[in-house]
């Protein structure tokens, strides 16, 4: 199954390549229109305000009307905005592989996602609770369990389920083939996209669509981020995130998805669908940080050298890498002292890019996103810079891109994605030899 | 990136689980095997005025005992279900020996759970900083600090998974799995693939649940998915009877070890059975009811035999899902019926949950377990409360009591709500 390429290194011939892509970010919802806005260098954080709230920085979908879905009423109020932005990319990446032609049964597509936390709305809830508030302004909880509990809408808790929102986009789109659903950080759509990688490479799909979803950024959400200190301080200004800036204080909240239909080569010159980009390797790891919410630097460096090793590559071969990245003070560091580790003996050390500067920290969407930028860089030949105006912090040693676009041919990209609790991955993917 | 699996076989040197009915497996499938039921009325809330009063519960002297070194440690970060999980784990790394292996990079953890439900409490405190109108205090709700991160930590699926890896030393594979009722049996059968395309060498992989709480337990009554008429708790939970008319929901925890053969027998460890295939699907129907004709239950079912390169005639026994819901028990009769054929009236088809409840992403590693124990005792667990047979569910549900019966092979169906389905091949270790 292998030749060697040139590189004098093993070359896999019938390697898992990309068909199709969906993706939904605060900076639009067409590749194009996100990789334009990336290389003018505009950030889809702001301040948004929510529901009354205090205003709050986060790079939030806007201006995304899900009545172009044409989804039933009767599903609607089981969605939230995540079902509708997984909904929205699984649909574009089914539709730009061009699968309705393909001549597939529905056992033939496989699904995989990475989705966040779901949290409630308060508004699910409140009319029990106000039903059964006792005089001292407490739950009178014999009120509650008698009889204001039914006060909550019958499909609420299907709401609730993590796997609710992924079902309904499988259903949508007839799918029946191998499924999954991992949860919840920017780990987990890396992990969905390595499985299904793994499940085409086992013939148990013909093609697989993969990704993953942020959460709703929602008063529960910001909390949670507050709360596990990893969000950058609100100030006057708009807060912000700034991967391996010298004035890096934590992360920002971002929504979107990312989805891809990956499918092997053969069976894509099989039906003649067009494709740039295979994954070649991955790696995975879990070793959290002794005292902070991020992965260890060991942690970090065992998946990547995972990655180079499955795909039979130096470090010398990857040309960029875009970083988990997420701002914060110890995640950055660990990440840039396993790059340093591993690209040690490396002549050229990659380009290091981090999305999450422009599109905030997408959770389980990060990863799917990054892959698809990642496709762009290697089919565009330009890396976009880092957004926003700060100052990489020279202690850290990446050869992060700033101020302007490079352009230059990109054969490899790397992709990391981590979560707080220390799980770590990895992914490579590169151009296609033709 | 190998472009094919290798053929490393995937063997099974550990479990462990914690149940309604015991504290390990041993406790667990003895009485099973004698047809006992883990359910009865509910003490840990207040049922009063609900339409199902019955659950599962676990004793909780049982899981203060069985927790293994270094967990208290864990415990302010712990939820319920992850301390299950940590006790059934505690008993399947023992017979495993997990400590003995020395690159801990090679093992991973794959892990179906779903962390801890907001509790009524969380709702109370909440409330408070909400107008009703759209409005929240957000500031007052942090200056209040009442609402503790940790209340954060516990709901999150990966954390379960992530303390498991720290508690067990654990650096490999890390998934966190969150397909409801099918999450422990796709965490089984993801982590076979790993072991076998090499990635891992040795896989901590199960499931654990505990929404015996109110908002976990009003969620099912508000869809009416629990049982709602019963003689007696031990009752209740009735598959593939007539009068079935529900689950019980239940909490627990199920524990395997999986571990390339090669690996396991150069460490000289038991080995206690093998995992053969894995199919899992998507029924793409409908998100509150399954496939009228069990479609996805089929292809998953048909997917592991697949995959374990097995005819229906190699299979002796099927564990079922069999909730005890009229819809689920209909569907999966079809679909078993539809991939056996002739041969679907033969096979014996049993339903722990009749005994245990349901245990939602715990169910698929408990049953792949007890199939498991099943064979090395020669005993298949029977479906109890079958008193009133179903003419629309015919097969042979091993009624009422444990049958003496060798067998080989089996498979374990879960299907998830939502319709994510996952059938395990499981077959006794034969060298």
């Amino acid at each position: 199954m292998t030749r060697n390429n040139d590189e004098g290194k093993p070359h896999v011939t019938d390697p898992v390549v990309i068909t199709g892509a969906g993706i939904i970010t605060a900076l639009g919802d067409t590749v194009s229109d996100i990789w334009s806005a990336l290389h003018r260098g505009i950030s889809g954080i702001n301040s948004f305000e929510h529901a009354g709230q205090p205003p709050c920085t986060a790079a939030v979908v806007q201006d995304f009307d899900p009545a172009g879905l044409g989804i039933h009423p009767r599903d609607a109020r089981i969605m939230g905005k995540h079902t509708h932005m997984l909904i929205k990319a699984s649909r574009d990446a089914h539709h730009f592989a061009r699968m309705q032609n393909a001549s597939l049964s529905p056992e033939d597509i496989g699904f995989y996602a990475g989705m966040g936390m779901v949290d409630y709305e308060i508004e699910d809830l409140l009319p029990a609770v106000l039903k059964s508030i006792g005089e001292d302004g407490s739950i009178d909880y014999d009120r509650f369990y008698a009889s204001a509990y039914q006060e909550i809408h019958p499909l609420w808790p299907l709401f609730m389920l993590n796997n609710i929102s992924f079902c309904q986009a499988a259903i949508g789109l007839e799918i029946r083939g191998e499924n999954t659903v991992f949860s919840p950080h920017a780990d987990s759509g890396a992990l969905a996209v390595v499985e299904g990688m793994r499940t085409l490479l086992d013939h148990k799909a013909r093609i697989v669509i993969a990704g993953g979803v942020s959460e709703t950024v929602s008063p529960l959400s910001l909390a949670r981020g507050t709360f596990f200190d990893i969000l950058a301080p609100e100030t006057d200004s708009i807060a912000l995130c700034s991967p391996f800036g010298n004035n890096r204080q934590g992360t920002v909240l971002g929504e979107g998805c990312g989805m891809i239909s990956m499918e092997l080569r053969s069976h894509a010159d099989e039906r003649g669908a067009a494709y740039s980009t295979m994954i070649s390797g991955y790696g995975i790891s879990c070793s959290k940080d002794a005292e902070v919410n991020c992965p260890s630097i060991y942690g970090i460096k065992t998946a990547m050298q995972q990655a180079l090793e499955a795909a039979e590559v130096r470090p010398r071969d990857i040309d960029v890498i875009i970083a988990h990245g997420d701002g914060t003070q110890q995640g950055d560091r660990n990440e840039a002292e396993a790059i340093n580790e591993v690209f040690l003996e490396s002549p050229v050390q990659p380009v290091v890019y981090a999305s999450k500067a422009a599109l905030g920290h997408l959770l389980a969407g990060a990863a799917p996103v990054d892959i698809i930028l990642g496709s762009r860089m290697i089919e565009q030949k330009s890396i976009p810079p880092v957004a926003g105006s700060y100052f990489p912090d020279s202690t850290l040693r990446v050869n992060l891109i700033k101020d302007l676009p490079l352009f230059a041919k990109t054969r490899r990209v790397m992709i990391n994605a981590f979560s707080y609790e220390g799980q770590c991955s990895s992914l490579i993917i590169e151009a296609v030899r033709v | 990136m190998a472009a094919t699996m290798s053929e490393r076989r995937v063997v099974i040197t550990g479990c462990g689980m914690i149940t309604p009915l015991g504290r390990n497996t041993d406790e667990t499938f003895e009485k099973a095997s004698h047809g006992l039921s883990g359910i009865d009325y509910i003490k840990g809330f207040d049922t009063r005025g609900l339409p199902c009063q019955v659950g599962g519960e676990i004793n909780n002297q049982w899981i203060e005992e069985l927790q293994p070194p270094g967990a208290k440690r864990l415990q302010a970060y712990s939820a319920r279900g992850l301390r299950l999980m940590m006790a059934a784990t505690h008993e399947a790394a023992g017979l495993a020996r997990l400590h003995e292996v020395t690159d801990r990079s090679r093992i991973g953890v794959a892990l179906g759970s779903h962390g801890d439900n907001p509790a009524v409490d969380d709702i109370n405190l909440l409330h408070r900083f909400y107008d009703g109108k759209g409005n929240w205090d957000l500031q007052g709700l942090m200056d209040a600090g009442g609402y503790s991160a940790l209340n954060f930590f516990r709901r999150k699926p990966d954390a379960a998974t992530s303390l498991l890896s720290m508690l067990f030393n654990c650096k490999g594979t890390n998934l966190s799995f969150v397909s409801a009722c099918s999450a422990g049996a796709q965490a089984i059968g993801e982590a076979y693939r790993l072991v076998k395309e090499g990635t891992s060498d040795v896989m901590v992989a199960g499931g654990c649940e505990a929404t015996l709480n109110f908002t976990g337990f009003i969620g099912f009554v508000l869809i009416k998915a629990l049982v709602e008429k019963y003689a007696s708790p031990q009752k209740a939970s009735r598959p593939f009877d007539r009068k079935r008319n529900g689950f019980v929901m239940s909490e627990g925890a199920g524990s395997v070890i999986l571990e390339d053969l090669e690996h396991a027998l150069a460490r000289g460890v038991p080995i206690l059975g093998e995992i053969l295939g894995y199919g899992d699907s998507a029924d793409a129907y409908r998100i509150t009811d399954t496939h009228p004709k069990g479609e996805g239950a089929i292809l998953a079912i048909q997917g592991a035999l697949d995959d374990a390169g097995l005819g229906v005639g190699d299979i002796d026994y099927i564990n079922a899902h069999g909730t005890s819901t009229i819809q689920n028990d209909l569907t999966e009769t079809r679909a078993i019926t539809a991939v056996f054929g002739d041969r679907a009236k033969k096979v014996p088809v049993s339903s722990n949950k009749s005994m245990l409840g349901h245990t939602i992403a715990a169910a698929g590693a408990i049953e792949c377990i007890l199939t498991l124990t099943g064979m090395h005792r020669s005993i298949i667990l029977p479906t109890i409360n079958h008193e009133f047979p179903d003419p629309k569910c015919d097969l042979d549900y091993v009624p009422n009591e444990a049958r003496m019966q060798s067998y080989r092979r089996a498979l374990s169906n879960s299907f998830g709500f939502g319709g994510q389905n996952a059938c395990l091949c499981i077959a006794k270790y034969e060298g």
